[in-house]
């Protein structure tokens, strides 16, 4: 598991230098040498020299499949801790087409150099899903399929991290009818850890607290029943929500921009996702805590939560029967379907009174009998 | 005169539904009734307006309260009526229900032919309930544990109790809770429905069959005419073994 | 004979661009773009409701993040004729703005920086001297020996560290970085300082929106309503927010940015000749300050420029049939009515069929369809569009604001007009115009307080938010100037659902492959005769492509 992910694997440059039979001088002065050729003053040696004892970063590789890049631009967006230390200290990011100064070959060779020499040990991170569909050209990358690249990649990985709901649930191009069979990471790669990190994006500062929880603590955060790390996604929207005081009192916004809206009633009516969606918004917010979407009066839309595109309308609360037309939800069927059944049972109580005539007759009569036999 | 009262039957009282079984059927016929009518309203609440502090309403958390307590007797009832079912008597026996024989299932076709379709043929007698209406209430039962696994299942979150809980895991089996939650909404649909129809045909039986069906749930007897048992008329969906 | 290359993938974009390229006695003499990644959103909108449309097309992209919602609401509002009210529409320009902002910073160092700084050489500058320069150029205060050298230490020793993470494999030491060290290291300073700005200039979206990446949008205005006398709801402290976020944005842009892009391109001259294209230009207009129908008031004119002949703009209509066109001669799809025609997007069609080789391949098939992209053109043109050729039908229609930034620019550079036709004047005219956004937010946030101090405080008219209201059948256009260039929405809506939904983006009209006639598009035709020293690090295809800032999940969808 995710725990052994320590230094013993990979040694450091210390310990590499030290199993070769040098001794402590010996690296120092190879650190001085090394330092001069880069053009470091000498105040520098000594911490050089810590930054080389001390264990490698974690390696990272983040393959962008079908995407829209959402989750790279949230996970720049994390304030703590902030993206530029997370790059300098805390993994090595040796492979992102986003942000990476290699191109072309020279961007593949740095994604093969990770696999072989931190083999077992780089962390697989994935932004986008994998198209299915007509045997996966309809995303392709250096000529290969995402596929392809995905199998090759998380073949000796520790971990994976699917970003975002694309990687997790397929996002918007798994929507009905998804035509290029748009599928998330986990059912495609079985037997590695997965985490899932859904969201349309996830929170930039979840995105690190992901990182963060693997690098500080060497070990995969503990996961929910969907494989989501409870410390995002263990709470509803909805039971975090500030506007929880007005939904309790059935105080609602009705259309927006009301009256109702401008006093920051609940945003229930007006199609509010909130009660089905687990995230951390309500907690943590956006942007380093400035709003998220119901702060700012929209409905949450359930970014975070599976099928989201296509279990029901952004406005509506009612449930619409997903493939039957958006007109179509559930009520309206269940009302056509009471007046179908109101209307049967006045025709069966019609018939009933016109073909069993007989028997109810014979039931009257006998009742008539008795009421008139009867003395009281 | 005398003779005149040879031409009525004589009837014979048959306790057919005990006590526990009528305790059972009230109480959950109240506690759906009061969760389809909260069930409604959660799913789309009234326009309210209030001048009041919303910190000093409860409306909507009331409504929601109702639900949750109607859904924990609902609940308990539920599995009550399922232990009834093994040590109740015969007309509340789990055999009632499930057609488990070629004959249960021939005898749901004669009282559909019957009852539905009004074909006319000779009548069909049965002393607990027919062996249509028993496969309709195992239909039922499969509902009510629908409805109890989707509605714990949402309620897992929330709650802190380890019953609910139990269920936690049912929202990822449909992807989460917005899924679960539609399934949750569209088997009401199933519950009004049946209601409607259910009391429909206890009315429907009592006028056509003047056995006392309605009342059968107040008191738990039924009037049963004597020929019936002495020509042996009446059928059961399945023989009881007791 | 000349020589096939490949760069795929490209990086420093957003998503997947392959670019093919022959090259011949250093030069090269054709070029070919494919976008190889496809998720057929237009399919996946078909039947949906309209008002939801903006939640998906938002998702197009994250790096232009809310531009599509942008387009998609306005598209709507065409088709359902919906006026929004003022507040919103502010609302909106404020929000396009703190995009613009955002994205044009973060395309400058970390997508772009990395073809002209030479990350590396870096690290022999000197922190005094360094510090020296950038205080000649900006009084941006973080400029101290102190405050360069600690840089240049955590660099040194994250390289020594032997784990370069985003840095490994660069072309560093390439003959083409011309970069004294000194403003290498402002560069790779700025580089740091501009990816924990960035951060914050979006929380205006989050403010109006709620979150960004991907915002929120409302068919009729936006959702946040103002409430001046309430917790909730946009109040004096979250406009106070507006007006700091959108101030910090525009000091970092005039005092940082601005000067490392002059001094960077002060370097590098020669590329005022190099990279130009096709020399025709094209621009929808933004920002209205009058309603989003009164073009006239757009802050950004809209037009189109031929042959580079800057004396004459010509008037573009996106709802006539032979204006905008998408062909797709050399791209994986299929046309009902034959593949040789073009359809305007009310027409469109988006039927995918694959035909190139089957993976893993070494090369495609230029000959044939070789790529997702359509391609758009204008009366049959082949047009670039983005900041350059927005700021050159801003300079055509003579806007003063224009005339102002763009001669400034020429006059400190010492270059003639003509150089803006090239990689240099692309680049150059990003930085330009995110100087005037930055100005004009501010105008656009002093509106919105004037109007509130007036008594108006609607956000959205939800009249015909309800479908019952709408016509049976119902077309529409919306447009929006994308940081990346025009970009256009058209709706088709049937019995209050969408009957066929097009977008034609401004990657796609910069990135697409040639059409029928042979005409070349602006990315290939851009690459054609420029230099590349060393076939095996091709640094210059980087610079001329990522002059573009390319977007291909925007081009694609
Ligand atoms: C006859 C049985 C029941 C009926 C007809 C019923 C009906 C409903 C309906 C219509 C909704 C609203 C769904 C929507 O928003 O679309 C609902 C919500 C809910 N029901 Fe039930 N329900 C029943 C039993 C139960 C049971 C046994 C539980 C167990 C705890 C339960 C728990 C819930 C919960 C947790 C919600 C969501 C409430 C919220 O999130 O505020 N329900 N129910
Ligand atoms: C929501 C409303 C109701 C529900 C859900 C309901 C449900 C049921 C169920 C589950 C049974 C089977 C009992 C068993 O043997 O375990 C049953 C039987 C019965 N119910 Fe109801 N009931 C409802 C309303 C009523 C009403 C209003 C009446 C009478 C006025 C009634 C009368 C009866 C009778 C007579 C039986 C036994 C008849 C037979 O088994 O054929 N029920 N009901
Ligand atoms: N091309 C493009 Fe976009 C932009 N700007 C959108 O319309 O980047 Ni994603
Ligand atoms: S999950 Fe959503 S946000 Fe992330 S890349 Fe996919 S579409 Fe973008
Ligand atoms: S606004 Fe949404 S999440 Fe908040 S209380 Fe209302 S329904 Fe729940
Ligand atoms: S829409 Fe997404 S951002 Fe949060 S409030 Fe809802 S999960
Ligand atoms: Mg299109």
């Amino acid at each position: 598991m995710f725990n052994e992910l320590d230094q013993t694997k990979q040694p450091t440059y210390y310990e590499e230098v030290e199993r070769k039979g040098y001794n402590r001088r010996d690296f120092l002065q190879f650190v001085s040498m090394m330092t001069a050729f880069i053009g470091l003053e000498n105040s520098a040696v000594g911490q050089v020299a810590k930054a080389l004892e001390t264990k490698p970063r974690v390696p990272v590789i983040w393959l962008h499949f079908q995407e829209c890049t959402c989750c790279s631009e949230s996970f720049i967006r994390s304030s703590h801790p902030m993206v530029a230390d997370i790059l300098l200290d805390k993994i090595s990011l040796d492979y992102t087409e986003t942000l990476m100064a290699a191109s072309g070959f020279q961007a593949e060779e740095a994604m093969q150099n990770t696999m072989k020499k931190y083999k077992g040990e780089y962390i697989l991170c994935v932004e986008g899903s994998v198209p299915m569909g007509a045997d996966g050209v309809y995303c392709m990358i250096g000529g290969k399929t995402s596929l392809q690249i995905l199998q090759e990649a998380a073949e000796n990985a520790k971990a994976i991290i699917a970003w975002g709901s694309c990687a997790s649930n397929g996002c918007v191009q798994a929507a009905k009818p998804n035509p290029t069979k748009a599928t998330p990471i986990h059912k495609l790669i079985k037997g590695k850890p997965i985490i899932k990190v859904p969201g349309c994006p996830p929170i930039g500062e979840v995105m690190a607290g992901v990182i963060v929880h693997l690098v500080a603590f060497d070990r995969i955060p503990e996961l929910d029943a969907l494989g989501r790390p409870k410390a995002f996604y263990s709470k509803r929207v909805h039971d975090t929500c500030y506007r929880r005081p007005f939904y309790d009192a059935g105080l609602y916004v009705e259309s927006f921009d009301d009256e109702n809206a401008k006093k920051g009633y609940c945003l229930y009516k007006v199609g509010c996702k909130g009660p089905t969606t687990y995230n951390a918004c309500g907690v943590m917010k956006w942007n380093n805590g400035t709003s998220f979407p119901i702060q700012s009066g929209h409905g949450c839309i359930g970014c975070s939560e599976e099928n989201y595109w296509d279990n029901g309308r952004l406005y509506e609360r009612a449930s619409s029967f997903a493939g039957f037309g958006i007109e179509a939800n559930a009520d309206d069927f269940g009302k056509v379907a009471l007046g179908v059944t109101g209307a049967a049972l006045a025709g069966h109580a019609v018939m009933t009174n016109i073909r069993k005539k007989k028997l109810i007759t014979s039931l009257e009569d006998e009742g008539k009998q008795s009421e008139h036999e009867l003395k009281s | 005169m005398k003779t005149k009262y040879l031409h009525v039957h004589r009837l014979r009282r048959v306790y057919v539904w005990e006590l526990p079984v009528r305790y059972y059927h009230w109480l959950n016929a109240l506690a759906i009734i009061a969760l389809i009518i909260t069930g409604f309203l959660i799913a789309s609440p009234l326009a309210l307006q209030s001048r009041e502090e919303a910190t000093m309403r409860f409306t909507m958390g009331w409504v929601r309260v109702i639900h949750f307590i109607a859904a924990y007797i609902f609940f308990f009832n539920f599995l009550f009526r399922l232990y009834w079912g093994f040590v109740g008597n015969k007309y509340a026996s789990w055999r009632q229900f499930i057609p488990t024989s070629k004959k249960f299932i021939k005898e749901m076709w004669t009282v559909f032919k019957i009852d539905i379709l009004m074909l006319r043929g000779k009548e069909h007698i049965s002393v607990g309930h027919n062996a249509m209406a028993g496969f309709i209430y195992f239909l039922t039962f499969w509902a009510f544990l629908v409805q109890c696994l989707t509605g714990f299942g949402l309620y897992a979150a929330m709650g802190t109790w380890w019953l609910p809980k139990m269920f936690a895991w049912v929202p990822p089996v449909f992807g989460g809770d917005i899924l679960t939650r539609q399934i949750h909404h569209w088997s009401m649909w199933f519950f009004i429905l049946f209601a409607v129809i259910h009391v429909y045909l206890v009315f429907y039986h009592d006028y056509i069959e003047g056995r006392g069906e309605i009342s059968s749930m107040g008191g738990g007897w039924k009037f049963i005419e004597e020929e019936v048992f002495q020509d042996e008329e009446h059928h059961t969906p399945n023989k009881p073994t007791n | 004979m000349s020589k096939r290359i490949v760069v795929d993938p490209i990086t420093r974009i957003e998503g997947h661009l392959r670019i093919e390229a022959d090259i011949e006695n250093g030069k090269i003499k054709d070029a070919y773009s494919s976008g190889t990644m496809v998720r057929l959103l237009e399919e996946i909108l078909q039947g949906r409701d309209p008002r939801d449309a903006w939640a998906f097309v938002g998702r197009v992209c994250g790096v232009c993040t809310s531009t599509h919602s942008l387009a998609s609401v306005r598209c709507v509002e065409d088709a359902l004729g919906i006026t929004v009210p003022p507040n919103a529409e502010l609302v909106r320009n404020i929000m396009f703005c703190a995009l613009y902002m955002h994205d044009h910073v973060v395309h400058f160092y970390h997508l772009h920086a990395m073809d002209w700084v030479d990350v590396v050489d870096a690290l022999k500058a000197d922190p005094k001297k360094t510090s020296e320069l950038a205080q000649s150029i900006s009084h941006w205060p973080k400029s101290s020996p102190g405050y360069f050298s600690d840089v240049q230490t955590r660099i040194k020793k994250f390289v020594a560290s032997g784990q370069l993470g985003i840095f490994a494999n660069g072309y560093w030491g390439h003959p083409a970085y011309k970069l004294p060290s000194e403003v290498n290291l402002i560069g790779l300073a700025h580089y740091l300082e501009a990816l924990e700005w960035q951060k914050e200039i979006v929380k205006v979206h989050a403010i109006f929106g709620g979150k960004n990446p991907h915002p929120n949008y409302l068919v009729g205005g936006m959702a946040c309503s103002i409430g001046i006398d309430d917790v909730s709801g946009i109040n004096a402290e979250r406009l106070a927010l507006v007006e700091q976020l959108m101030k910090q944005g525009k000091e970092f842009i005039e005092q940082v940015y601005i000067p490392d892009l002059m001094a960077i391109a002060s370097f590098y001259k020669d590329w005022g000749a190099i990279g130009g294209g096709i020399g025709n230009y094209m621009s929808y207009g933004d920002l209205p300050i009058n309603g989003y129908k009164d073009a006239s008031s757009y802050k950004f004119p809209a037009g189109a420029i031929l042959n580079k002949d800057i004396s004459k703009l010509h008037e573009v209509d996106l709802r006539k049939d032979d204006e905008v066109q998408e062909f797709i001669t050399n791209s994986w799809y299929e046309y009902k009515g034959g593949n040789a025609q073009g359809l305007h997007p009310w027409k469109g069609e988006t039927s995918i069929k694959y035909t190139g080789p089957k993976p893993p391949f070494a090369n495609l098939n230029t000959k044939e369809k070789y790529s997702y992209l359509k391609t758009p053109r204008w009366k049959g043109n082949a047009m670039e569009v983005g900041p350059l050729a927005r700021v050159l039908v801003g300079y055509a229609s003579g806007k003063p604001e224009y005339k102002e930034v763009v001669d400034k620019a020429l006059k400190d550079l010492n270059i003639p007009v003509t150089a803006l036709f090239s990689t240099l004047g692309r680049t150059a005219a990003r930085g330009l115009e995110s100087v005037l956004v930055a100005q004009w937010g501010l105008e656009f946030y002093d509106k919105l307080i004037a109007n509130i101090k007036n008594g108006d405080t609607r956000m959205a008219d939800t009249t015909k938010f309800d479908p019952e209201t709408w016509p049976k059948h119902a077309v529409g256009v919306g447009h929006a100037e994308a940081p990346r260039g025009a970009l256009a929405h058209w709706i088709n809506i049937d019995d209050k659902k969408i009957a066929n939904y097009q977008l034609v983006v401004p990657t796609t009209w910069n990135a697409s492959p040639r059409d029928g006639k042979g005409q070349l598009s602006a990315y290939e035709s851009s690459l054609v005769g420029t230099p590349v020293a060393n076939e095996q690090q091709p640094l210059e295809i980087l610079r001329t492509i990522h002059s573009f800032d390319p977007c291909m999940a925007c081009s694609v969808h």
